[in-house]
């Protein structure tokens, strides 16, 4: 298996905020952190497009190199994950985040910061799987139970994709050479690394520009 | 013993001035490693009984799921 990824299709993306509702009630979010959430481009106007946006479980990932207490680790899978014992709530992640996915619960008076909270990729945290301690500090462990991310099962258009690269990146490329356009994947350079920003090509043969 | 002085601040000036132009290397010198605690493997535990190809198996699954041209249109005999 390869590395897990996401695909967000702009050109299917309806913003229903069917994936951020489903992130929401999955992992119980708190108020005020958004471990998804939408972006809307040219809001109203001809060329409108929105992107569900998350944590993209980057290949080089920003956040684990300027962590000052090095609570992040990479799964087997590729998955960003970070220990919350260990987090101190410094905020520098969130600096470092091309795609502000670190979130913080406001923890108490004058804008004190909790620890940090991110997409897990439905994958938990290291807590022994499915356990309550692990479902109270990371979320649902889905990854461990078999089944992709909330996000993106409960997307209505399947604008977004989640899984292996290979799976979702044939899925992608069916699409593109079906309707003929919108190639582009939004992020996939920033996250996985520079030429990867269109996925062009049939199903079978299908090229990384 | 002025123009010795005067010398020596022009140096220390110069010195000075170089100086602000040096860049720091700001590449990391150690390995960053973590030092939290050790995960266990999602396939890991009673759902899976620690059987990557099952979970992996599963996943598929779920992968072919999100591919609606196959369920759209039935599969070439």
């Amino acid at each position: 298996m390869a590395r897990m990824k996401f695909i967000c299709d702009a050109e299917r993306c309806i913003e229903c905020n069917g994936c951020v509702t489903a992130c929401k009630n999955e992992h119980e979010v708190p108020w005020g952190v958004n471990r998804r959430r939408l972006v809307t481009v040219n809001d109203g106007k001809p060329g409108e497009r929105s992107i569900s946006v998350a944590c993209m479980h980057c290949s080089d990932a920003p956040c684990m190199a300027v962590c000052p207490v090095d609570c992040f680790y990479k799964t087997e899978e590729g998955i960003v994950l970070h220990d919350k014992d260990l987090c101190i709530g410094c905020g520098y992640c969130f600096y470092a985040c091309p795609f502000g996915a670190p979130q913080f619960p406001q923890a108490g008076a004058f804008g004190l910061r909790g620890k940090m909270d991110k997409c897990t990729y439905c994958a938990g945290g290291p807590e022994a799987n499915n356990t309550a301690e692990e479902y109270k500090k990371y979320g649902r462990n889905r990854l461990a139970e078999g089944k992709l991310p909330a996000c993106a099962e409960m997307c209505s258009t399947k604008a977004l994709l989640a899984g292996d690269h290979d799976s979702i990146t044939s899925i992608y490329k069916t699409r593109v050479s079906r309707r003929g356009k919108g190639e582009e994947v939004w992020g996939w350079a920033m996250a996985y690394g520079q030429g990867t920003e269109k996925i062009t090509g049939d199903a079978k043969g299908g090229t990384k520009a | 013993m002025k123009r010795i002085f005067a010398t020596m601040t022009g140096v220390a000036a110069t010195a000075l001035l170089a100086g602000g132009c040096t860049e720091i290397d700001q590449t990391a010198k150690t390995q960053k490693v973590y030092a939290g605690k050790k995960d266990e493997r999602p396939y890991d535990g009673k759902t899976f009984g620690d059987d990557k190809a099952k979970w992996q198996q599963a996943l598929a699954e779920r992968n072919r799921g999100q591919n609606e041209y196959l369920r759209t249109e039935p599969a070439k005999k």
